[in-house]
């Protein structure tokens, strides 16, 4: 067959090592979350002990029985305390002096919610481990309950369209830039339709943590969660990012950068028509939600505004 | 659980004789991803985004999904720039 003229994606020059994962593990058809884990072993390698808690991810990489899906170590923890365990791992490699990456892979419940106490002692104290946050906006694997990440106006288990309420009908916190407050050596976010970003961060964040604490948000949209077509995540991940739904930014030692400018940001419903859990949201509603994206959008700008004007000090380290 | 053939690798946890646990995901599949190789520009998008990470590359020239365990998602025909990836029923084949 005679050569093709396309260009291969670089992003495939980013998986440098092998996928431990078994071909076929129990994720849903489409799962943002199923491409994110593969990515990660493949862009930072093997050498990784993952650790995390109860969550869409645990049944498949906690193993069942005495089985296994995938061939990375893995510690299953409480939510309550997922990073004070990451802590111990990490501190005890360190003491050890065994080189290894520590990887605190949760969900937005664990990491917002109820995680949320020790993940920020955790960080307060600059821990050498990184803590990935899988966002879908909600507990999914307890049935699609609302998280404090859940945006306005969406309908989930705990929070469900009727005569008197409409979805959820507060605003959700900014997980990452309250984590980026936190002084650490690397806080960013990244989605699934910018891999390239993705990676580069998951590398940074590597290296970021031979200094300290490293803080990744992913936005990993859920197809059964949310109600879109499995076909979709991508598209709804790049929806994000082109609405400022999801920026895209990076804080390294304290300096905030946006990774990836969107020139003319689109109106949040172009984000909110692919996905069942918006479908009843009136043009008030879409208002409030709207506002509330310019506003966590406006603050970004701001801080990443002053980037070289504030510097972080050098940090503190025990 | 399907005989693994992928994976002769004991996992962590597991007992040294078994193999990693695998689950037939094709199975799953309602739809079929069929690539067309003369559309193909072979640009690898359909191998980056497949959740999977099923799309395995032919002597580079196309891209074409392990359909034991493809999922049927769709992602890869919804990303190809080309449109070179169409979804047929299942029930056809
Ligand atoms: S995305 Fe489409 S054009 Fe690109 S490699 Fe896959 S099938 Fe070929
Ligand atoms: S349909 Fe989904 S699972 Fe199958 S090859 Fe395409 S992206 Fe991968």
């Amino acid at each position: 067959m005679a050569a093709k003229k396309g260009k291969l994606t670089k992003v495939l020059d980013h998986l440098k090592h092998e996928d431990p994962f078994s071909k076929g593990v129990a994720f849903c058809p489409g799962c943002g979350l199923e491409l994110l884990l593969r990515f990660i072993p493949q862009v930072m390698g093997n050498d990784i002990v993952i650790t995390g808690t109860p969550s869409c991810s645990a049944p498949v990489l906690l193993g069942q029985n005495n089985q296994s899906w995938h061939k990375l170590s893995y510690f299953g923890t409480l939510m309550t305390g997922a990073a004070a365990n990451a802590t111990g791992l990490a501190r005890y490699y360190r003491k050890a002096g065994i080189d290894n990456t520590v990887v605190c892979f949760n969900g937005d419940g664990t990491a917002a919610d109820i995680g949320f106490g020790n993940l920020s002692g955790a960080a307060e104290r600059n821990e050498p481990f990184i803590y990935i946050c899988y966002d879908n906006e909600g507990y999914m694997n307890t049935g699609i309950q609302k998280s404090g990440t859940t945006p306005f106006g969406a309908t989930t288990t705990t929070t469900p369209k009727g005569s008197v309420h409409k979805g959820k009908n507060l605003r959700r916190m900014n997980l990452a830039l309250k984590m980026a407050m936190h002084k650490i050596p690397y806080a960013a976010t990244a989605t699934l339709s910018d891999l390239d970003d993705l990676a580069k961060k998951l590398l940074k964040a590597k290296e970021a943590k031979e200094r300290g604490f490293a803080f990744l948000h992913v936005f990993a949209p859920c197809t059964t969660g949310w109600g879109y077509a499995p076909e979709n995540t991508i598209e709804v991940c790049r929806r994000a990012v082109k609405t400022n739904y999801f920026p895209l930014w990076e804080a390294v030692d304290g300096k905030i950068r946006m990774t990836k400018t969107v020139k003319k940001p689109k109106p949040v419903k172009t984000y909110t028509e692919l996905i069942k859990k918006f479908a009843h949201l009136t043009e008030e509603d879409h208002q409030i939600l709207q506002d509330d994206i310019d506003y966590e959008f406006c603050i970004l700008g701001g801080l990443s505004v002053l980037e070289g004007e504030c510097q972080l000090p050098v940090s503190a380290q025990d | 659980m399907s005989s693994n053939k992928y994976f002769k690798h004991e996992g962590p946890w597991s007992d040294a004789n078994d193999p990693l646990m695998v689950s037939d995901t094709g199975d799953w599949r309602t739809k079929r991803p069929i690539v067309d190789k003369e559309k193909c520009i072979f640009c690898g998008f359909c191998a980056m985004y497949c959740p999977i990470q099923v799309m395995e590359m032919v002597e580079a020239s196309h891209f074409t999904p392990d359909l034991d365990f493809c999922k049927g998602c769709g992602i890869c025909a919804k990303e190809c720039p080309k449109n070179a990836i169409s979804m047929e029923p299942e029930g056809d084949f």
